[in-house]
């Protein structure tokens, strides 16, 4: 008879989702998938309103990365004002969007992963998370709090608000970068990049001890799409779209980010709510691709700083093409920190930042606009339709974690046929096992927009569920 | 004088889980309090309260009758679900991690309608009022 294991929710990645298994007659895994339940409706939620509002608006869409909504969504204000932004807005965008980075990087890395990474993913799960790391490795959490409270306290200072900043709308950024914020943000730098330099030194070494992770959870090839600068570059606020295959060679190049719809579909599942992006040439699902740290340290030829330069070269030697193993996502996140922590010390010391001129300004000059930046989690587009009189007809988001679902439901099945492999009826899976399928989500630490409250506990719950609908089994796990 | 962080906690887009931010609201801002609203607790938070010699979370509370002020109890095992940190696991990192040697202290707002909404429901004023009496009783001795 078969049945079906669920892992409902998945823990520690942002927002609410589950994963099913389905068994065969044997007892063995035939399919998994991941499955986000939740909907929002952001994009209709918006219909009606002032585009001048979007950006706002779409900050509400997450509370771990807003920025990224709203540079996006300012971007595509440009558009539809028809103008170019003064220098100082683009650097103030640039050097907001660099302190995303490395808050929500941090979040991820330091806070949801490292508890699998450093105390294992078969330690006991009423410790394995940051009061496990509290008892165990003390300075190593020290070092990332304070790290997602230095992206946290930029954005602070040059957004205004640590979560959904305002400061950013169509036309520029409403705030002048002073020396009085440059001189508290340079404090930061030299903490700020032994701490990445120390989680580096950290995370190397023990990747040995995670080989069958490694090779088992989300290891294969696709192709990987990011933004590059015009020299083929790391470039997180405003380039062309570069695809390279798995096995590192430029599949597609200088694509335009306006133009999106003309080589990125959307298909779509009856399991869940998220979207299944690929690239049209290849058809669906075949077009499949991966974005976010790995995508962008596969697809860039350099990082343009002098430590993540020296990091990138090291990365890539893992592999002969492109790095396919998921697992590194974590090692790429670090890569990008350290990147980020000095594009925001070189900001710094730019004339440009502290320019009087930050706003442009136009009425409506086009009734389409798409804006694109490099999210944490990968490249984000917001494309916006509007009336003659500026109010939003239609709007289409393209979220990173969206353009990573395909690969995070090959993640899961690859984890699932390796680490479960056949079931025997009436015997529960080992814990560690169910978390390494979980642990291959967090690979992507995927974004579901979780800035509402839970009420009360949310148990975790595998259920083994037979074809007719009964529960064949259940392990319960309470917060 | 007695430094203070308070810190309410809460979503202002489900109606009463945002009432914490109004009680703080209706507390004076004084040179020997801080006053900070965030939409949920994180972990960056315990660098932050280790400057105080007091920390008070402000949260919603659907099991509670009355507000009620009372000790943050010794850290909890931490949660496996979810991003999100509890007074408890705040206190206690910062008390390892930063050194925080203050008093740690919850106050827990009654609240019951949790949809979709900005407003509160109409019996939340009351308790409002009520809860930002009990924290002015608790910070009166402190300038």
């Amino acid at each position: 008879m078969s049945s079906r294991l669920m892992i409902e929710p998945v823990t520690r990645i942002e927002g609410h989702a589950k994963i099913s298994i389905q068994l065969n007659d044997a007892g063995e895994v035939e399919s998994s998938r991941f499955h986000i339940t939740e909907f929002r409706g952001f994009e209709k939620i918006c219909e009606g309103r002032p585009f001048e509002e979007m950006p706002g608006l779409m900050s509400r869409v997450c509370g771990i990365c807003p920025v990224s909504h709203v540079l996006a969504s300012s971007k595509a204000g440009d558009m539809l004002l028809g103008v170019s932004i003064p220098v100082a807005a683009e650097k103030q965008r640039r050097l907001v969007n660099y302190a995303q980075l490395l808050q929500s990087h941090a979040l991820s890395f330091f806070h949801l992963s490292a508890p699998d990474l450093l105390l294992g993913m078969d330690s006991p799960p009423a410790t394995r998370n940051i009061l496990g790391l509290l008892e165990r490795d003390p300075d190593f959490l020290r070092r990332g709090i304070r790290l997602r409270q230095f992206g946290q306290r930029v954005i602070e200072l040059v957004g205004g608000k640590r979560v959904h900043p305002g400061w950013s709308g169509p036309g520029g950024v409403h705030r002048r970068f002073t020396t009085v914020q440059r001189d508290e943000i340079l404090t930061w730098i030299p903490e700020a990049l032994a701490s990445v330099t120390a989680a580096l030194d950290r995370l190397k070494p023990i990747l040995d001890s995670f080989r069958e992770e490694i090779a088992n959870m989300g290891n294969f090839p696709s192709l990987f799409l990011a933004t590059v600068n015009p020299d083929g570059g790391l470039e997180y606020y405003d380039g062309k779209i570069r695809i390279v295959d798995g096995k590192g060679n430029i599949f597609a190049d200088d694509l335009d980010p306006a133009r999106y719809f003309d080589w990125l579909g959307e298909a779509s599942e009856d399991f869940t709510f998220v979207k299944f992006p690929f690239y049209r040439p290849l058809g669906y699902p075949g077009g499949f691709y991966r974005v976010g740290p790995l995508a962008r340290l596969n697809v860039a030829r350099f990082a343009g700083t002098e430590r993540a330069d020296r990091e990138l070269r090291e990365f890539k030697e893992r592999s002969a093409g492109a790095v396919c193993e998921s697992f590194h996502y974590h090692l790429a996140r670090l890569v990008e920190m350290l990147h980020a922590v000095e594009r925001i010390e070189q900001l710094m010391s730019d004339a440009d930042l502290f320019g009087d001129s930050t706003q442009a300004r136009a009425s409506l000059n086009r009734r389409e606009g798409i804006g694109s930046c490099e999210a944490p989690r990968g490249t984000l587009f917001h494309h916006y339709q509007v009336d003659a009189n500026g109010l939003m007809i239609k709007a289409n988001l393209l979220i990173a974690t969206g353009q990573n679902n395909h690969a995070m439901n090959l993640a899961v099945d690859q984890a699932a046929r390796h680490f479960l492999g056949r079931i025997v009826p009436g015997i529960r899976p080992d814990e560690g096992i169910l978390n390494r399928l979980e642990a291959a989500i967090r690979c992507f630490d995927p974004c579901l927009s979780c800035s509402t409250h839970a009420l009360g506990q949310m148990p975790l719950i595998v259920e083994w569920i037979a074809a007719d609908g009964s529960v064949l089994g259940q392990i319960a796990r309470r917060s | 004088m007695r430094t203070t962080l308070l810190i309410a906690c809460g979503n202002p887009l489900r109606r009463d889980d945002g009432v914490a931010h109004e009680v703080l609201r209706i507390i004076a801002r004084t040179p020997c309090r801080e006053l900070r609203s965030v939409q949920q607790l994180v972990p960056e938070l315990a660098a932050e309260i280790a400057g105080f010699e007091r920390v008070v979370f402000l949260d919603a509370d659907v099991r509670s009758m009355h507000p009620a002020i009372e000790p943050v109890r010794t850290a909890m095992p931490g949660s496996p679900l979810t991003h999100a940190a509890n007074p408890a696991e705040i206190v206690a990192i910062s008390r390892s991690l930063f050194g925080f040697n203050g008093e740690a202290l919850v106050c827990r707002i009654p609240a019951r309608d949790f949809s979709p909404g900005e407003s509160l429901a109409p019996d939340q004023l009351q308790t409002m009022y009520e809860a930002a009496s009990e924290l002015e009783r608790l910070l009166e001795h402190d300038l």
